[in-house]
């Protein structure tokens, strides 16, 4: 949303520094991501890109030796604080996965997790329509709409992912993190995700890590791009691509390294 | 003797895997190719070993004893003795030769001793001779047939194949040898006391049989109301479902614990610590049911005016219940813990509570596994004895009130076991007969558990 030509920053991070026991995995992270953007993060393996998606769902809460510093506003709230609730934090923020992640349980039962545990609905129907809105979101009602109740994990690996996908949209979260969604796919399958995260974005800040320098050129209007658990370089995803500020950045993107 | 024979021609195999390897090392240094690792041509060799040394070891183990049998009775042909004297005859022979015969030494018991001696010792040393000629010569023949290009890789998988394979089939016979065993003993068993009466009869009193002198003849009216099994099977179910009572909720709770809740440092203190619970003799499991808890519970009860027996179902169950919980708490935790992190991962992001995440994705997914070890935790309840037989005691009561004694199955064999018994007696067979119920009981459960599984598996996997 612009107001005046101004972008909206929904989640701004300060300082950020995370470290899985003594070993330190992000240094110093100051990033400010844009309401109904797509943001990429990119990097070379092991520099910190999923650790600091973690970060914003509260996520590394679950890794015992992980241990979080610094602030993260979402909403000029900050995640960090003792008062944050968890629970609420992540109905707001939805997360897709690497592998895709099914429940073993049936298509209805995956979509319908989050508005039951949240409460979301009040009877059998308009549960059924949560779960419709979410698939037909998530471009996957057609494939599936005759067999809600068989298991989610008798899908394809692209179809599981869009699964995935419904399952978190379907809280209607206002930030959806995707960590790589579509290295287990193949090429069409990508090209669906791809058209999906751009339907979506208009409802939903995204915030996606990949290793494909294609995709982040195609689907995201930002980057950040991260090197050994630093921020090297943000800004706008033309910039990145056409004119980077900084050398390792240039060298990132056209193959050098990584 | 034996032995010595058998640690030579161990010997013999390490040394023809040896020569077989250093024949193919020999083939190698030539510069050629072989078909097969240098080890399989030595493993080759030793097959070649193994297969005559067992199959002459095997024949004679089966046709010495008759043949010197019959070469000792052959002297006492055409005497007019009867068969079971010819054998009672052998036998003396035998136990003279081994100089442990105690009665009256008749000259021609001497002199078949000694003979038997001799045969013994010429059949020895005509074991060795061939055993040795044939391993020599079948090693020496396999040997010289090795070359650059034999196969002796696929014949080594074979028998590894055939070894494997006969290790199972050893397993699978006795089961059924055991079933038919059983079979034949319960078959007799119902010719006398009809079916009918042991499934549906209400009264187990099988002291009752104890009353009958030997000389007399059967009389089946005699036996009505003694082997009615009714009692024993619902005590038998009554104290599994007590055990189960206790073990289910405890142990599934501690397992989740274990598994979700508890730090590393916890969990490596408490799993070991509950897992000693498995490795206590159910012996002691029995007394402390029958000296502690039993008496206990008749105080207690006394105390609010209830009166308890001393042995109750209630005291055998609760401390059976005990010995079961690390069954399945063990069991759980482990399935729990290798439910993918992802699906947890997948639960947490979507803002579901631990507890949450535990009933509504981890659960569910462990479930098969979980199922499985609950029914292994009934089966060791079906199957437990020594706690009911001492602390639930041995009268077989038709009861529902688990502060009275019971008896179940196997406590019953034991009590028709112990002491005095006689092949072929109703008593004895009873055993067989209540033997084989629990064979058919737990081998129901089995099924119907492995069903519930696979069908849990289709529908999720
Ligand atoms: N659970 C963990 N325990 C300890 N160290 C971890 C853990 N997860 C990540 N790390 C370390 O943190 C650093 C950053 O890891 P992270 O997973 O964020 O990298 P990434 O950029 O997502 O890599 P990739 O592109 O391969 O997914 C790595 O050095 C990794 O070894
Ligand atoms: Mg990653």
């Amino acid at each position: 949303m612009r107001k005046n030509g101004v972008k909206m920053i929904k989640i701004k991070a300060k300082d950020v520094d995370v470290f899985y026991g003594k070993k330190q995995a992000l240094f110093n992270i100051s990033l400010d991501i844009e309401e109904n953007q797509v943001t990429a993060l990119i990097g070379p393996s092991g520099c910190g890109k999923s650790t600091f998606l973690r970060c914003l769902n509260r996520m590394n809460d679950v890794i015992d030796i992980c241990n979080v510093k610094g602030e993260i506003l979402i909403n000029d709230f900050n995640i960090n604080d003792k008062s944050c609730d968890v629970v609420r934090l992540r109905e707001k923020i939805g997360m897709v996965f690497q592998k895709p992640n099914p429940f073993p349980k049936t298509l209805y039962e995956n979509v319908s997790y989050g508005p039951t545990i949240h409460g979301m609905a009040q009877s059998k129907q308009e549960m059924d329509e949560i779960v419709e809105t979410s698939l037909k979101k998530a471009a996957l009602w057609e494939e599936v709409k005759d067999r809600l109740h068989e298991p989610g994990t008798g899908l394809s690996g692209g179809q599981q992912q869009r699964l995935c996908i419904a399952r978190a949209i379907s809280v209607r979260p206002e930030v959806i993190l995707m960590d790589e969604p579509c290295s287990a796919l193949d090429p069409i399958a990508t090209a669906q995700i791809e058209e999906l995260i751009d339907e979506l974005k208009k409802e939903h800040t995204i915030i996606i890590v990949t290793h494909s320098m294609a995709q982040a050129a195609r689907v995201s209007q930002n980057t950040g791009f991260f090197h050994l658990g630093q921020l090297i370089e943000h800004g706008s995803t033309d910039k990145i691509f056409k004119n980077p500020d900084n050398k390792k950045t240039q060298d990132y993107i056209t193959g050098r390294f990584g | 003797m034996n032995l010595i024979l058998f640690t030579f021609i161990v010997l013999l195999g390490f040394t023809s895997y040896y020569f077989g390897r250093k024949k193919a090392y020999t083939i190698q240094s030539t510069k050629k190719r072989l078909t097969a690792l240098p080890q399989f041509y030595g493993y080759y060799l030793a097959i070649w070993c193994a297969i005559p040394a067992f199959i002459i070891f095997s024949l004679w183990a089966i046709f010495e004893p008759t043949i010197v049998k019959l070469l000792i009775l052959s002297d006492y042909s055409n005497q007019g003795y009867l068969d079971d004297e010819l054998n009672l005859i052998y036998e003396k022979t035998k136990a003279l030769s081994r100089g442990q015969f105690t009665g009256e030494i008749t000259p021609f018991i001497e002199a078949s001793a000694e003979k038997y001696l001799s045969l013994r010792s010429i059949a020895q040393s005509s074991k060795v001779v061939i055993v040795l000629s044939a391993i020599i010569a079948s090693v020496a023949y396999a040997y010289k047939r090795i070359s650059s290009n034999s196969r002796t890789r696929e014949p080594v998988e074979k028998f590894l194949n055939a070894v494997l394979f006969t290790a199972s089939l050893a397993a699978i016979l006795t089961t059924v040898g055991i079933v038919f065993s059983l079979i034949f003993q319960t078959i007799d068993f119902f010719k006398v006391i009809p079916l009918f009466d042991f499934v549906f009869g209400t009264h187990w009193y099988p002291a009752k049989a104890f009353v009958r002198d030997s000389s007399e003849a059967l009389d089946p009216t005699m036996y009505s109301d003694t082997f009615g099994a009714v009692p024993i099977f619902a005590g038998t179910f009554f104290i599994a479902f007590i055990a189960m009572c206790v073990a289910i909720p405890i142990g599934l709770m501690s397992g989740i614990y274990l598994a979700e809740y508890a730090s590393t440092k916890v969990r490596q203190y408490a799993k070991p610590l509950i897992e000693i619970l498995a490795g206590i003799p159910t012996v002691v499991y029995g007394f402390f049911a029958a000296l502690t808890v039993g008496p206990f519970l008749k105080e207690l009860g006394t105390s609010m005016g209830l009166e308890v027996s001393a042995e109750s179902a209630l005291a055998a169950g609760g401390v059976m219940g005990i010995m079961i919980i690390p069954f399945i708490s063990s069991l759980s935790d482990d399935v729990i813990t290798s439910v993918p992190q992802s699906l947890r991962d997948g639960s947490y992001a979507m803002g579901a509570t631990k507890s949450e995440t535990i009933k509504r994705v981890i659960f569910p997914a462990a479930l098969p596994g979980i199922v499985g070890s609950i029914l292994l935790g009934v089966s060791r309840a079906i199957g437990e004895t020594m706690i009911v037989v001492m602390a639930s005691g041995l009268a077989a009561n038709l009861t529902l009130n688990p502060l009275e004694s019971t008896s179940t199955i196997t406590a019953q064999i034991v009590v028709i076991l112990i002491g005095d018994q006689a092949f072929g007696d109703p008593k004895t067979q009873a055993a067989f007969a209540l033997g084989m119920s629990l064979f058919l009981v737990t081998l129901c459960l089995n099924i119907v558990a492995l069903r519930v599984v696979k069908k849990y598996r289709e529908k999720y996997e």
